[in-house]
């Protein structure tokens, strides 16, 4: 049984571009450069069923906080549509976001009550006799001692904070939580209680989550589906298990395979060359053929479409040819004795 | 061949003396370090990594203070020297490479320039072989056409290169030792491999000893020989790879390995450790860990002395490598 609750289809996001009046009339007039147009995110489509986990990974640049931002409604998309199947009754808004510095998203003016009450006072969700009691179980839902609640946010650890953050989004009751990096800044065994509380939160409210990291390692273990993302494209989706082991896409290859892991020792890193490319100026093709060892003038000329390539998708014109194939590239990691 | 490690530190304290009191930093740091030899130093925020990274380098300063202990470069004391001394070994014999390279590169310096400068510092050398010897330096850390790379100022380059230059700039004098403070903590993966890799080569062909710091414990399974682990500036354990990750005998370093979510554990509660990590005004007595461990008893409120089990020290009354009485 499926049930989609949020469908994103052809989602473009561009930035720069068109300028002020002035800027243009000086654009025409030759005296200036036009501003260049950067599309973050391009052409991006998929579907994401209720109570699932959306891990997006990618490396700088590749547009996923600009996607998280609109799913999460923080930002329009140049073109495409966001839909989301809001269900059942009490959910005021159904999509709320997380973000990675728990510094900079509370506000240090503002005690924790007035931070996690002030959106469900605005929406009215809970009545004036209600809230204390409202804001008290959000914060021990969340590991916060209610005791605390009339501090201010720079009086907690970090941690503290991103659950501070986190009773914030839950406070107006979203089915939707969208996390940018938002175990990034963490200390390991802070980022250990964290991600299971986020799994804990699920099970409790059935919610949905979009778990944006350049984190392998953490998205691995928390999502459902992998969205893998190069300068605004989507290079593979599919099922998480399918991702890991067995990537369909160099690129993604590339990726699992040149995180760190603890149980690889002593291991010889032969990294993918070269630096990522500005996504002011993406190579033609395949965005990823200057880096990619499998590359041939197909891959130069031609952008490869995202297709059904076994469980997944893959936009590799040589998919198959590359999960099919035993041998292992030249790159990222070999083992050595 | 003689066997004077590269870097010996004994017993090493630092504090900073603040007006509200003394904040200890360090409490008994010791660690060895041989040629060619990479000791990957692991902790949390807070826990002294940096500051043992800074004492060795002479780069702490005031309200900062090295208390007591030695440090030892090829069996030389270097703990008394004065900063002129100092400033003479800095870049020459030990180098260090930090995490930002935007803050360690001058933004208004010409790459080129900023060589030259490290350069001089400890040579006499011409313009000529001032710049031989810079893209000789670029060329070894893998930057394509270094001769324009010279005229770039830091802002030009990507994250990924500026690390790069860091590192060139860090090896231009052939050091000893080399300190490389969370280097790839602000790069991306597959920039992380490129320089994971630069160094571990580096390293080896020179037989330039390493100490890695970082809080990535899959980091230095990676690239690393040794491992200690810090917790609230003490080292609670020291060994091999492979012991320490294989088989940890402090409570703390397993619970640092359960925290990282690793592979065929999907979706799995992650192990966790309870609390954080105390302030170093507020220790409890005894074994700092002692709060949120699991196997505490009456003796951990003892003061804990580093043991000896074997190849490696545990800083721990009740290791996970004994069973309990």
């Amino acid at each position: 049984m499926t049930d989609p609750i949020l469908r994103v289809e052809g989602v473009t996001r561009r930035f720069g571009g068109r300028g002020d009046l002035v800027a243009r009339l000086l654009a025409r007039l030759g005296l200036a450069r036009p501003k260049p147009v950067v599309t973050a995110v391009d052409d991006v489509s998929f579907t994401l069923d209720r109570g699932k986990v959306l891990g997006v990974v990618g490396e700088s640049g590749c547009g996923k906080s600009t996607l998280g931002r609109m799913i999460a409604g923080l930002l329009p998309p140049s073109e495409g549509g966001i839909h989301v199947a809001t269900g059942d009754t009490g959910h005021a808004l159904p999509m709320q976001m997380i973000f990675q510095d728990p510094f900079s998203s509370l506000n240090p003016r503002k005690r924790v009550t007035d931070l996690v009450g002030e959106a469900p006072r605005v929406h009215r969700i809970v009545d004036r006799a209600g809230m204390d009691a409202y804001i008290d179980g959000l914060m021990e839902r969340c590991g916060i001692d209610p005791g605390v609640r009339d501090r201010f946010a720079h009086q907690f650890s970090g941690g503290q904070r991103q659950r501070i953050g986190i009773a914030r989004a839950l406070a107006v009751k979203p089915e939707i939580l969208v996390a940018d990096e938002a175990v990034s800044a963490l200390d390991v065994s802070i980022q250990a209680q964290i991600i299971n509380l986020f799994m804990d939160l699920r099970d409790e409210f059935g919610l949905t989550y979009v778990f944006i990291s350049h984190d392998l390692g953490v998205v691995e273990h928390i999502a459902d589906t992998i969205l893998v993302m190069y300068l605004g494209r989507v290079v593979e989706i599919g099922p998480a298990e399918e991702v890991f082991a067995r990537p369909r896409h160099p690129y993604t290859r590339a990726l699992i395979e040149g995180v760190p892991r603890l149980d690889r020792r002593r291991v010889v890193y032969a990294p993918v060359e070269g630096d990522i490319p500005s996504p002011i100026d993406p190579p033609s093709g395949c965005h990823f053929h200057p880096r990619c060892p499998f590359a041939q003038d197909r891959c130069r000329a031609e952008r490869p479409a995202l297709r059904q390539v076994g469980p997944v998708e893959a936009a590799c014109h040589f998919a198959e040819d590359i999960a099919n194939s035993k041998e292992t590239p030249p790159w990222p990691a070999t083992q050595t004795a | 061949m003689t066997d004077v490690p590269v870097l010996q530190v004994d017993d090493l304290n630092t504090s900073f003396l603040l007006t509200a009191g003394e904040v200890k930093a360090l409490r008994d740091v010791s660690l060895t370090v041989h040629r060619g030899e990479i000791l990957g130093l692991v902790g949390e925020s807070g826990s002294g990594k940096s500051i043992t990274g800074f004492s060795i380098n002479g780069l702490l300063s005031p309200p900062g203070q090295v208390m007591s202990g030695s440090i030892r470069l090829h069996g030389d004391e270097i703990t008394g020297l004065g900063s002129e001394q100092m400033r003479r070994l800095r870049g020459n014999r030990i180098a260090m490479v930090f995490q930002d390279p935007m803050m360690t590169l001058n933004p208004v310096l010409k790459i080129g320039h900023q060589m030259r400068d490290a350069l001089r510092a400890h040579m006499r050398i011409g313009d000529r072989e001032v710049r031989a010897r810079s893209l000789a330096a670029l060329h070894e850390v893998g930057i394509p056409s270094p001769e324009d790379r010279l005229l770039a100022y830091p802002h030009q380059l990507s994250g990924g290169m500026r690390q790069r230059v860091a590192v060139a700039i860090a090896l231009l004098h052939e050091p000893d030792l080399v300190i490389a403070d969370e280097p790839t903590t602000a790069l991306d993966v597959t920039i992380q491999g490129q320089i994971l890799s630069l160094v571990q080569r580096l390293c080896r062909d020179r037989g330039t000893a390493l100490i890695w710091i970082t809080h990535d414990l899959a980091v230095v399974a990676g690239i690393a020989d040794r491992i200690a682990v810090m917790y609230a500036g003490r080292i609670v354990e020291e060994g091999t790879v492979d012991d320490v990750l294989d088989r940890p005998a402090h409570p703390y370093t397993r619970g640092l390995i359960d925290s990282v979510p690793s592979r065929g554990q999907r979706g799995r509660r992650l192990q966790q450790i309870p609390g954080r990590m105390p302030a170093l005004t507020d220790l409890p007595e005894g074994c700092s860990f002692r709060p949120r461990c699991p196997r505490a008893a009456d003796a951990c409120a003892q003061p804990q002395p580093m043991r000896d089990l074997g190849a490696r020290r545990v800083r721990c009354c009740r290791p996970l490598t004994e069973a309990l009485a």
